[in-house]
């Protein structure tokens, strides 16, 4: 009794090589044929599969609406805050502290149109010796906090306004009136010459 | 990573690479869209396939049937060899049970199924003589012949181990055999045929 494993494969080599069975050519064609056709597609990559989803009705509609909101919510975080009309606009507590403490040119400058983004000062005296470039600067420093505070803020009428009622309530028969608005004016700014300014409002 | 590698290692190999690849790479190649891939692996199994359907079924228009039915199952599945398994002991074993499908599906008696006794049929192996084996008759016919007067278990282990270059223990697991078996049904199968063979020259 012989081993396989042990004795030379005779049989076996002789087999391999004196077969001869081949497949038919037409087999191969058609194999190879129904091969070829049947081939998938190569894997799109990542972006070729979202180009692909972009081009599918329901996604371009999520991406329409996706883009859509991120838009909208780019606006509406860029929309410049209001501008005040700095004719009507509330003057802060604490601008008009600082607006009392300046000189006039400065404070003149809240009220200037250069200084569009910044509320009105409450009533300063008007100066017309001021640096512009100097009014500007502190225009700007003073913006941010008078929009602070513009909203606590109530209106005040300007010194020449008021300086104008109190000629008015004289001329008017209410000199009482007067004396008590001018009184009051004094108390406010007192660093102004309100009877120098008054006279020169007289003149003109 | 390991995508990432094999995307790096088939960007830089060269062309000829492929060719070298092993059966279950060239499949997985042919999957993802590579044709080519699907040609080397048809020209590496073709005549061994065919000739093992030819062997075991013995009919020629049999043979050319099922070994279509096999690529064209295995073009269309779409799946790969499942756990240990090689392509080639996959695709053997497609067209083994191809081949047992249509037997059964046209009332042919399956050789394959019967018990078989071993001993029963190892006669006395004469024929050692390395001169003797040498002189193996050489004609076509008369090894076709020798060949289906095997038993049908024990062709189909020869032919297995002939044509697949499968090895024992891959002919076990396809034929679902203990590996003794195989090893005895392949050692009784190389006896007769020698000794078949070699009466045949003497006469």
């Amino acid at each position: 009794m012989t081993d396989a494993k042990h004795t030379p494969n005779r049989t076996l080599e002789h087999y391999r090589e004196q077969a001869t069975g081949e497949p038919p050519a037409h087999l191969d064609a058609l194999i190879l044929a129904a091969a070829r056709s049947a081939v998938p597609a190569p894997k799109p990559g990542l972006w070729q599969r979202w180009l692909r989803a972009c081009q599918q009705p329901r996604w371009q509609v999520a991406f329409a609406s996706l883009v859509g909101i991120a838009l909208m919510l780019s606006l509406v975080q860029r929309t410049p805050e209001q501008v005040p009309s700095y004719d009507f606009a509330p003057a802060a507590p604490v601008a008009k502290q600082e607006a009392e403490a300046a000189p006039p040119a400065l404070a003149r400058s809240l009220n200037a149109p250069a200084g569009a983004l910044s509320a009105p000062a409450p009533a300063a005296p008007m100066a017309e010796s001021a640096a512009p470039a100097q009014a500007e600067s502190f225009s700007a420093d003073m913006a941010d906090e008078a929009k602070a505070s513009k909203r606590a803020a109530a209106p005040v009428k300007s010194l020449d306004e008021q300086l104008r009622e109190v000629l008015r309530l004289e001329k008017t028969g209410h000199p009482q009136a007067a004396d008590k608005l001018l009184a009051d004016l004094h108390k406010r700014f007192p660093n102004e010459n309100l009877s120098a300014r008054l006279k020169e409002l007289q003149k003109n | 990573m390991s995508r990432l590698k094999g995307f790096i290692s088939q960007l830089f190999a060269p062309a000829s690479s492929t060719e070298a690849s092993s059966d279950e790479a060239l499949l997985a190649l042919y999957r993802e869209g590579d044709g080519a891939a699907f040609e080397i692996l048809y020209a590496r199994h073709r005549q061994g396939l065919y000739r093992f359907l030819l062997g075991l079924s013995g009919r020629a228009e049999l043979a050319e049937e099922v070994y279509q039915e096999t690529w064209l199952s295995l073009i269309r599945s779409g799946s790969q060899p499942h756990g240990r398994a090689t392509f080639r002991t996959w695709l053997y074993q497609i067209a083994r049970n191809r081949l047992i499908d249509h037997w059964r599906k046209h009332g042919v008696h399956q050789p394959l199924h019967d018990s078989y006794d071993e001993q029963a049929h190892a006669l006395p192996d004469d024929t050692t003589d390395p001169e003797q084996l040498l002189s193996l008759s050489r004609d076509s016919q008369r090894l076709e012949a020798a060949l289906q007067a095997l038993p049908a278990d024990q062709r189909e282990v020869f032919l297995l181990r002939a044509y697949s270059d499968l090895d024992l223990p891959q002919i076990a697991t396809l034929t679902e055999t203990p590996l003794e078996t195989v090893k005895s049904r392949l050692r009784y199968a190389q006896q007769k045929l020698r000794r078949l063979l070699a009466e045949e020259v003497l006469t």
